[in-house]
């Protein structure tokens, strides 16, 4: 089915689904078969910021006062944050758009993406007070095997899901062969790979980003890192609402709530989504072991960065109907907690490096010389 | 005497709470001395996520975390009567 950026049938928003029904239309949202979505965009804009507005300065002392293994696993982290964050700032938007039939939920993808290219910015800016050439470190990221690795099994989902979609826009409904390969391009298999993909974002913003959070606030709990620790945090609470969006169209699938034959899929490929979990808390594991090869560091290491991967997936697997998995059912890094309270993350003005703040921007001044040869 | 709720959370011996409180669930949760989970404390994240056994909760944000049957999100609901819940 070709794809049309303004679908000119006449459809009745209440009755789509989620994603496989009618592409959207007219961006509406005076009536909404799953509101949530449009509060959670409230939300997202409540939490806008700008990473220039974190002073990072003094950062730079503190970093050249770590340990190599300290600063090993500082750099790490944000290569391997910015490889999420470059996946997250362009996949929901290329492989969920196209398919999505409810205009709340097709413009929450885009706010979605949108504050994660936020967060790609603010790794530039941490990166840049740092070093004077942070080319390096970018460069790294494509050839570090570590990465790599992940990075494979983070976009492949979306991969096969985008490459089956296209198939299915250009060929039409049904098996299709291209240089010898065969597809199934048909919407079953589709959604199918839709539920898949979803899940493995799910467990993206579930799990991926806490090694690398608890070693930020490790940081900032000796005092060290803090302008990074601030930027973190904001990540952090952003993280979690992309979180509760994921948990929401899993959730609406799994009872039935939205398009029925996603519920069967649910079903079906229960274990298939549960795979996808485990796998992503056991690669992060191994990031914890990678991270601490050269040694640990004050206020954690290997083991207690594992049990809090297993606390947080244990929570993050209820949360979509999971039994819990692992054993680790207490908080081992109790100081986790103060640093992804929303309301502790405000970027106070007077902090920022910059003289033109969010609020300051719009020019109240207008002179008459602004409105040219306007005339009445 | 002011009107008291009685608050059985996990298996632990039953807590009194005061009926007016203004403190949320999640914060009677961590007066009890239980290890309480959270992030957001403002009802979108999902980590403070309980389930209901009995009794009324009254939100006082709307919580925007997915609240599956049964659950409640104790960060953004004040306590209405007595309860049973684990957390
Ligand atoms: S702590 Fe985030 S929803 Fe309750
Ligand atoms: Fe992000
Ligand atoms: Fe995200």
């Amino acid at each position: 089915m070709r794809y049309s950026t303004f679908n000119q049938t006449n459809v009745n928003p209440l009755g789509e689904p989620m994603f496989f029904g009618n592409p959207v239309n007219v961006a509406r949202y005076d009536q909404q078969r799953h509101s949530i979505f449009e509060k959670l965009i409230e939300k997202q804009l409540s939490f806008f910021w700008r990473p220039e507005e974190v002073d990072v300065s003094r950062d730079r002392v503190d970093f050249q006062a770590m340990t190599d293994s300290e600063k090993h696993i500082f750099i790490s982290n944000l290569k391997y944050q910015t490889l999420l964050d470059s996946v997250q700032g362009r996949s929901p938007n290329i492989a969920f758009l196209p398919i999505v039939s409810l205009p709340e939920l097709e413009t929450w993808i885009e706010t979605w993406s949108f504050s994660e290219t936020i967060h790609s910015r603010s790794y530039t800016h941490i990166l840049r007070n740092l070093f004077s050439d942070p080319g390096k470190i970018f460069d790294d990221i494509v050839i570090n095997e570590h990465i790599c690795k992940r990075a494979t099994d983070i976009s492949k989902y979306y991969d096969d899901l985008i490459l089956h979609t296209q198939l299915w826009q250009i060929h039409g409904e049904g098996e299709v062969t291209v240089d010898g390969v065969t597809y199934d391009a048909t919407v079953r298999n589709l959604k199918k790979k839709l539920y898949l993909t979803m899940n493995s974002v799910n467990a993206l913003e579930a799990v991926r980003f806490y090694v690398s959070f608890a070693c930020t606030f490790a940081f900032a709990e000796r005092e060290m890192m803090e302008g990074n620790s601030k930027i973190i945090r904001l990540i952090a609470r952003d993280e979690n609402l992309h979180l509760t969006s994921t948990q929401h169209v899993i959730n609406l699938w799994q009872y039935g709530d939205d398009d029925p034959e996603m519920k069967e899929i649910a079903a079906e490929c229960r274990d298939e989504a549960l795979a996808i979990f485990t796998s992503a808390v056991e690669q992060e594991k191994e990031w914890a072991s990678y991270l601490f090869e050269n040694g640990s560091m004050i206020g954690l290491n290997k083991e207690i960065l594992c049990q809090y991967v297993e606390y947080i997936a244990n929570m993050r697997m209820q949360a979509i109907g999971f039994e819990p998995q692992y054993k680790q059912n207490s908080n081992p890094l109790p100081w986790m907690n103060k640093y992804l309270v929303s309301d502790n993350v405000q970027v106070a003005p007077q902090e920022s490096e910059i003289s033109s703040y969010l609020v300051g921007q719009i020019d109240s001044e207008v002179s008459a010389g602004d409105f040219g040869d306007f005339d009445l | 005497m002011s009107q008291r709720f009685k608050l059985q959370i996990n298996q632990l011996p039953v807590v009194e709470i005061d009926a007016g409180s203004s403190l949320t669930l999640l914060e009677h949760l961590e007066q009890s001395g239980i290890e309480a989970r959270y992030h957001c404390r403002s009802g979108f994240c999902g980590a403070c996520r309980s389930v209901l056994h009995a009794g009324n909760v009254e939100y006082i944000n709307e919580p925007l975390a997915y609240i599956r049957p049964g659950e409640i999100l104790p960060c953004v609901c004040r306590v209405k009567s007595d309860l049973s819940l684990e957390h």
